[in-house]
């Protein structure tokens, strides 16, 4: 069964759907929308409860030629890393949908349509098994995104959607040009001409070569990450966009920045990783420090927990930058955790704003008085984003720092920086809205509805869940992350004894490469 | 294995107790509120005392078992789950936790009574006893940091209670924030165990200690410094000790409970649980001692000068805090834990008499509207008596005895020893003079014009019989460990300190130490009752005497203020600047210049209706979809 084929194309066929639902029927609309989203949650559970958890390589491949001749074909797979990537997407965008059921935008036809094309390109994004497909996904995902800003924003909406696409753009373009290079540099050292990732792996390219092939991609990845100082689309995309598109773009969007680095970067071109892993390492930490800083000092709620978002995605680079098993593992963890929480957060942040109609944490106040609920769940959430130990984020950040720890105890030591100022701005965006003296109108109009939990408690859920038994992740997900970061581990020169996974050079010496082959997978 | 699975039992009751009182569907009984509340934790009592006989049936040697429920994650080799550790050490702080716990959380049924958010107090006094358990039962360095950081949390929500209070939201935030910092030494310390041992298990960790480390090595010492961060922080030592005084926000039992008997006692209890890595590190155990008798000092002299009844409390536990440090420093580790004992009883006693007065007269905490309440409050007076008779350690109360035992052995524990001992002999001197210059302002003397209404409401038994448990305990606690007698609390905990300083104060040492401490002492108390308690009026000629000394004690010696303008201020300041410059000039410039290029040069499509956009999208959508349907059709 194709599954992750599947997968992709519900979310496009619901989108398709929506030209033919008519206008103005908002039911219809919500009902196609939400089976589009829903049967592709249901569908990554299944393959889930398939997934093969002590198997380090790709799973569940589709593969189908197109135009192999030019090494282009559609193939699909997931291994333990972008599993959980499908299933932080399906289930964020399934929230996301339900969020939007409840609260309809302007021409909901076209926006749910332009949500369910979201979804296709970062599930296609996640799934990719080749440097094109990951190309035209990575472009594909910008452009309902592009339309999403531009056409439901907010008052600025026309800037902030240009500035969004040209930025990335900017990036993506040399990751073509790179990814065009791969394939032809690699066809002269390997002899074969292909964009496979896999057939890619630590292919020996000289070390100006590695470095100069990742550098393309490098500049894509953190302008969408975003680090600092690359985060510059970030603060009018998030100021302006609808809060909905804030929170994906949070949650999963920024995820492609960071699974560029663990599936391309790392794995193909381990010699560029060594070359950039202390740039990356401290543009990570300066995006930790200064996002916390910044995110302290922000007038609105939104765009505290958007800094806040740079400071924590800093956390998930260093764990990839690290190089190190346990950090790279962490990083994964707080992928998802990441996700979970900044949607939660925006989602609690969205709700306050439309109730009492303000944005400013100074105009809102004392509101747990009178919506006790709604307050013990932004606590829950609010503890979650900073990390307080026995929390889901916590288990993530705990392995980053203590992965990366054991090489640059100095990197781990200053970023203890960030994780005290979370504390900073976290409480101070909770308690200013949750405590003290009354402020910004009728509580009681705030106190979750219905709709809210719908929306909230799957995500406290997955929280706890993670809190309490992460090892569901960690050990489904172990072998892939070992094998991703172990090229690198080799290319800086790791000891053995730290490196968990067989590293097999490429092109295979010629004695070697007929007992196994290179591109080897399990095929459902 | 029963008593592991008591003690997960112990551990399940008062979390259970916080989940169903919080999501109770609208707002519970009172009475249920009240008998989830103090019933989960006297359970958790009554099966912590089935622990303590079954282990005391034991040989010593075999006074331990550990229990894990789930792995919790297996990452890279690092084995971590979620695993209880019953051996004396944590079956004592069990014993204070759920012993002190049950009374303060039943007198709090009456204390609290007015308290329109009944059950919120409840959930939260439940969650903190189900966090302070799981602190001193872990089994590993990792969720011993999960308990640290939730007995933070459930600090800083009882801190933070009075919710509309700013100053109370202010106080719980800073005594999260401050707590957080210690977490991160923890955490700092929980990595170099980790990239040291490959593991958190303290079973292992411990027994490798010796031959992996070597003493005094470096490694060690960082280990130790960096738990003590995190001690300091938990237990309010210079300098992370600013954030507990202003804890006093929070409901009196709440003070009694956390910030006195159970939580901010936690550093004592790490430090003597890491007794194996701390003998390691001498100049880490040296440090630990030196801001012990540093606390100690500075913390009492403070207290001398509050005017607030809770504060002065606060200040003492601070420097009571200091006497243990200087105990667990020098490898005292046993006497640090019968002082923290000590603490317990006669702490609570304090600030829930404390509490007595301040319901009595409907919230009044200061001094200067007190006085002349011993006619009417008779029996608080003579609990409020013996607290402070027993925290000045006057003999027999149990003060005496775990103070004198601190002191006399430091005394033989070499030169750090002594200076710590003469520290604490000073210190001494202050707690008595500041415990009675409470006590004769109080209770003693005329009533204040216009202070209190003249005839205070008694309070019920809830609060009264909690108060008199305490009160006797107390008075003959000490005589659990008593010089040349029964060594009843070291003999316990042997089996878990094998560090323990072998260091013994001859007779003469202790008979010295003794009598210098409680002289000094009663000389405290009659100057305390010359000023206070027999001319009130001379109190005032010397306040304005010495106003240089009085303003630098008022101020606290500055911590807060140097805080602010170095740490603090700072960090707004850049946190403004970077989004004044850097982020206009820096992120914005180039993003800015590209943004506005494309405007100009696509000015036609900038004319674009909004219609025609949206048929744009579509048939973007459309180009995508016809991609994607080629894709799998061609299969």
């Amino acid at each position: 069964m194709p599954w992750l084929t599947i997968i992709i194309v519900i979310p496009l066929l619901a989108a398709l759907a929506m030209f033919i639902v008519p206008e103005g029927d908002v039911g219809t609309a919500r009902l196609v929308a939400a089976l589009g989203a829903g049967l592709t949650l249901v569908m990554s559970v299944l393959m889930l409860a398939n997934f093969h958890r002590d198997f380090p390589g790709p799973q569940f491949v589709d593969h189908a030629g197109w135009a192999t001749q030019v090494g282009l074909d559609w193939i699909v797979w997931v291994d333990g890393i972008s599993i959980w990537l499908i299933m932080l997407t399906t289930g964020l965008f399934a929230i996301a949908v339900a969020y939007l059921c409840f609260r309809t935008p302007d021409r909901p036809r076209a926006f749910l349509a332009l949500i369910m094309l979201a979804e296709m390109g970062l599930l296609g994004l996640f799934s990719s098994g080749n440097l094109v497909l990951f190309y035209v996904f990575w472009e594909l995902m910008l452009v309902p995104f592009y339309f999403m800003i531009g056409m439901w924003g907010g008052a600025g909406r026309k800037l902030a959607s240009i500035k969004f696409v040209i930025y990335t753009m900017v990036g993506s373009l040399l990751m073509l040009v790179s990814i065009v290079a791969t394939a032809v540099i690699a066809h002269g050292i390997t002899g074969v001409y292909t964009f496979d990732i896999v057939a890619l792996r630590n292919v020996d390219y000289t070390r100006p070569e590695s470095i100069w092939l990742l550098a393309g991609f490098l500049l894509a990845f953190v302008i969408k990450l975003p680090l600092w100082p690359f985060h510059g689309w970030l603060p009018d995309a998030y100021r302006e966009s609808p809060i909905v598109v804030v929170a994906l773009l949070a949650a999963v969007v920024s995820k492609a920045g960071v699974y560029g680095l663990l599936r391309i970067g790392l794995p193909l071109f381990p010699r560029g990783m060594a070359y950039f892993q202390y740039p990356i390492i401290l543009l990570a930490l300066v995006s930790i420090v200064y996002g916390s800083l910044v995110a302290w000092r922000q007038p609105t709620m939104r765009m505290l927990v958007g800094y806040s978002s740079l400071a924590h995605l800093g956390f998930i680079a260093l764990g990839i930058a690290a190089i190190d098993p346990q950090a790279a593992q962490g990083a994964v963890l707080q992928m998802v955790n990441h996700g979970v929480v900044v949607v939660a957060a925006f989602a609690i942040v969205g709700i306050i704003a439309t109730r009492t109609g303000k944005e400013d944490i100074d105009d809102i106040g004392g509101l747990a008085a009178r919506a006790p609920w709604l307050s013990g769940i932004f606590l829950v959430v609010t503890m979650a984003s900073l990390a307080i130990p026995g929390s889901n984020s916590f288990a993530g950040e705990f392995f980053i720092l203590s992965g990366t720890f054991r090489h640059d105890w100095w990197a781990a030591a200053i970023a203890m920086i960030g994780v005290v100022y979370a504390s900073v701005y976290m409480l101070r965006l909770y308690q200013s809205s949750m405590n003290g003296p009354a402020r910004g109108g009728d509580p009681r109009r705030v106190e979750l509805r219905v709709r809210d939990v719908v929306v909230l408690v799957p995500l406290i859920a997955v929280m706890l869940f993670i809190a309490l038994w992460p090892q569901v992740l960690a050990g489904a997900s172990s072998a892939s992350v070992n094998a991703a970061v172990a090229p690198a581990q080799v290319a800086v020169g790791r000891p053995p004894s730290e490196i968990r996974s067989v590293v097999l050079p490429n092109p295979l010496p010629a004695t070697v490469s007929s007992a196994s082959g290179v591109t080897g997978g399990a095929s459902q | 294995m029963l008593i592991t699975t008591l003690a997960w039992i112990v551990l399940g009751l008062p979390l259970a107790g916080a989940l169903l009182l919080s999501l109770w569907p609208g707002e519970p009984d009172r009475n249920l509120s009240r008998v989830i509340g103090v019933g989960t934790v006297a359970l958790g009592f009554v099966l912590t005392t089935i622990v303590f006989f079954d282990l005391l049936s034991r040989t010593p040697s075999h006074r331990h078992a550990t229990n894990a429920l789930w792995q919790w994650i297996n990452v890279d080799g690092l084995h971590i789950d979620l695993a209880v550790l019953v051996d004396p050490l944590s079956v004592m702080m069990m014993l204070i936790i759920t012993g002190v716990g049950s009374l303060i959380v039943w007198y709090s049924t009456e204390y609290m009574a007015e308290d329109r958010d009944y059950r919120r107090f409840f959930a939260e006094m439940n969650f903190f006893v189900f966090s302070m358990l799981l602190l001193v039962l872990a089994a590993n360095f990792f969720f011993l940091i999960v308990g640290w950081a939730f007995v933070g949390l459930a600090s800083y929500l009882l801190i933070g209670y009075y919710y509309e209070k700013p100053s109370a939201v202010a106080a719980a935030k800073k005594a999260f924030v401050i707590n957080v910092i210690g977490d991160a030494g923890l955490v700092l310390a929980a990595f170099l165990i980790a990239k040291t041992f490959g593991s958190l298990d303290y079973a292992q960790v411990f027994a490798t200690a010796p031959t992996r480390l070597g003493g005094g090595s470096f490694t060690a010492e960082m280990i130790c410094l960096l738990l003590f961060v995190g001690c300091a922080a938990k237990s309010a030592q210079i300098p992370l000790h600013t954030w507990l005084p202003d804890a006093m926000e929070g409901p009196t039992p709440v003070s009694a409970l956390i910030h006195a008997a159970t939580m901010v006692t936690a550093g004592v209890y790490l430090v003597v649980r890491c007794n194996v890595l701390f003998h390691l590190a001498p100049y880490a155990s040296d440090y630990v001692a030196i801001t012990g008798a540093v606390t100690l000092l500075v913390a009492a002299s403070i207290a001398i000068v509050q005017e607030d009844i809770k504060r002065v409390l606060a200040w003492s536990t601070v420097s009571q805090i200091g006497y243990m440090m200087v105990a667990a420093g020098l490898g005292l580790y046993s006497q640090a834990m019968f002082h923290l004992l000590m603490h317990a009883f006669f702490k609570a006693l304090l600030f829930l008499t404390a509490g007595v007065v301040i319901h009595a007269l409907s919230g009044e905490q200061s001094l200067n509207r007190m006085g002349g309440l011993h006619r009417l409050l008779k029996f608080a007076s003579f609990a409020m008596l013996i607290g402070c008779l027993a925290i000045s350690g006057i003999p027999p109360f149990s003060g005496f005895f775990s103070k004198d035992e601190i002191l006399s052995t430091a005394m033989a524990a070499g030169p750090l020893g002594v200076v710590c001992a003469v520290a604490g002999i000073i210190g001494a001197a202050m707690t008595a003079f500041y415990m009675f210059r409470m006590y004769f302002r109080a209770f003693g003397g005329p009533q204040r014009e216009g202070g209190y209404h003249p005839h205070p409401h008694m309070s019920g038994l809830a609060m009264a019989i909690p108060v008199g448990v305490l009160a006797v305990l107390a008075t003959i606690g000490g005589f659990l460990q008593v010089p040349w007698g029964r060594q009843l609390v070291t003999d316990w905990l042997a089996p878990a300190i094998p560090d323990q300083s072998s260091v013994e104060a001859s007779a003469t040492v202790e008979w010295l130490t003794s009598l210098a401490s409680v002289s000094v002492a009663a000389v405290a108390i009659g100057i305390a009752w010359w000023l206070f308690g027999a001319g009130p009026e001379r109190r005032l000629k010397y306040a304005h005497t010495l106003a240089g000394l009085r303003h630098v004690l008022l101020e606290q010696w500055l911590f807060d203020d140097a805080y602010e303008s170095v740490i603090i201020q700072p960090g707004r300041d850049l946190g403004d600047a970077a989004i004044r410059t850097a982020e206009p000039d820096l992120t914005q410039g180039i993003v800015t210049a590209a943004a506005g290029f494309s405007m100009a040069g696509a000015r036609g499509l900038h004319r674009v209706q909004g219609g025609l956009v949206r048929t744009y999208a579509f048939a973007l959508i459309a180009g995508a979809a016809i991609v994607g349907l080629v894709v799998v059709l061609a299969r």
